[in-house]
């Protein structure tokens, strides 16, 4: 599936997001949206998601504008640094619901909460749960419909190092599924480079940076990114 | 892929979620109850209204409570979505963002009526209503005017939730809006009352409530419809 950025701009107010973005991501690409604090990644990823829509330009995910096809946002699964989930309903429930709005049975959600080890929180009320499991429950959320296209906004926000690495090795798998891509928009940029196969870095809204990535390296894809953005400080 | 849900499935789905919400904390319900109690009792040692009194006054009294009560409930109507960013997984989900709407309406609707219901025996109780079968009518215009206060002021809400004045401004937003339903809110209820005056004929339907019926259910449809249409813009960032 093809999501495309066609020269996108964006603007709140007279503040500048994006300033002429193009993208373009194929089937089985695992990108890394980098940059610095206000560079534009999640403006980019909430266009993506169909949560708000561009000032100029188009954002099509297969030839759609995601806030007009529900066929397309079908297609999307979305995990953001705030859970989504609704404090006052359980586990189970979060996911029951979630799952009738993506038309799928009660039944699936046995196994997403055993997959994410939280079959014995599944008649707990969210609210009551540490950052970690919150996390988890919304990793269940967000592949409950096995999603083609991962968007991933600051998932590890917030998370200790043991709960940052259980999440990393759930989405691991999920990004090495067939034809799933993936967009991760994260600060922690070394332990990125284990997901990723290509690297995009924004600097003032706009793209300065658009390689692919083969490697594990971690301290060498932190030093590609802060190379570009030592650029903006010289600048 | 599994077939995307309809427009209706999504919107009992959201009701459903809304519902069993509101019965775990009681969020919305309580303050409307209480605020609507509380006014009824102001108005009882105000007004002293019994007799010929409650009739002329009555309706304002019952109206002008429900009115700033479904306030408090129509601030409420986004607060589940805004915690924990749960409105950006619905805008993310393959929901039409009019399955929203018509379920936040559809809540409105209910917690509403549920409010009048409840603070009618309380009224009655307070103003020496006298119970009988010509008070019916009272749950169509009930109906009605619930429909028209959550048809408009599910789409401010929803303008609001994204303003840091919303409580400032979802007042200043629906209630002039909202005038020509009042009215006849208002008037139909007089007419109802009214044939409880004692030694005048019971209608079970008075002539004069049809007109304003009426003009309730159109209201009902009109701003609806319009809601509807507009609420994809209002709802996104």
């Amino acid at each position: 599936m093809q999501l495309c950025v066609d020269n996108v701009h964006k603007r709140f107010g007279s503040t500048v997001a994006l300033a002429g973005v193009d993208l373009d991501v194929g089937a089985d690409t695992h990108l890394l949206l980098a940059g610095a604090n206000g560079a534009g990644k999640t403006t980019l990823l909430r266009l993506l998601a169909g949560l708000t829509g561009p000032s100029d330009g188009r954002v099509t995910i297969g030839g759609e504008d995601p806030r007009r096809s529900t066929q397309q946002r079908w297609r999307l699964g979305l995990l953001s640094h705030q859970t989504l989930l609704y404090d006052d309903l359980s586990a189970a429930e979060n996911l029951r619901f979630f799952a009738g709005l993506y038309g799928l049975g009660a039944d699936i959600v046995g196994p997403a909460l055993a997959d994410v080890d939280l079959t014995d929180q599944a008649a707990a009320r969210v609210g009551g749960f540490s950052r970690g499991m919150k996390q988890r429950l919304a990793l269940a959320r967000a592949t409950l419909h096995a999603p083609e296209v991962l968007l991933l906004d600051e998932p590890f926000t917030g998370l200790d190092r043991r709960s940052a690495g259980t999440l990393s090795t759930r989405l691991l798998m999920r990004t090495r599924e067939a034809g799933v891509s993936s967009l991760l928009v994260t600060h922690n940029v070394v332990e990125a480079a284990q997901f990723v196969n290509r690297v995009v870095v924004l600097r003032g809204g706009r793209i300065v940076c658009d390689e692919p990535w083969n490697t594990d390296d971690g301290e060498r894809l932190q030093a590609l990114c802060d190379h570009h953005q030592e650029l903006a400080v010289h600048e | 892929m599994n077939d995307v849900p309809g427009i209706w499935t999504h919107a009992r789905l959201l009701l459903r979620k809304d519902l069993m919400t509101e019965w775990r904390t009681k969020e919305r319900l309580s303050p409307m109850v209480f605020f609507v109690l509380l006014v009824l009792l102001v108005y009882n040692f105000a007004f002293e209204l019994g007799g010929a009194a409650l009739w002329e006054i009555g309706p304002g009294v019952l109206w002008s409570s429900f009115v700033f009560a479904s306030l408090f409930g129509l601030q409420r109507t986004f607060a589940a979505e805004s915690t924990n960013d749960c409105l950006d997984a619905l805008l993310a989900a393959p929901v039409e963002r009019g399955a929203l709407y018509l379920a936040k309406m559809m809540g409105n609707v209910l917690f509403l009526v549920g409010v009048q219901l409840l603070t009618l025996p309380l009224f009655g109780l307070f103003f020496n209503l006298t119970p009988g079968l010509y008070l019916l009518p009272l749950l169509v215009v009930f109906l009605l005017g619930s429909a028209s206060v959550a048809s408009i002021g599910t789409l401010f809400a929803a303008m609001a939730s994204h303003s840091r004045l919303r409580e400032f401004l979802l007042p200043l937003l629906v209630l002039p809006v909202l005038i020509p339903a009042l009215i006849s809110c208002v008037a139909a209820t007089g007419f109802i009352l009214a044939a409880g005056i004692p030694g005048r004929a019971v209608q079970f339907w008075p002539e004069e409530l049809t007109l304003h019926v009426g003009m309730l259910a159109l209201f009902a449809v009109v701003f609806s419809t319009l809601a509807w249409m507009l609420f994809d813009f209002v709802i996104e960032e």
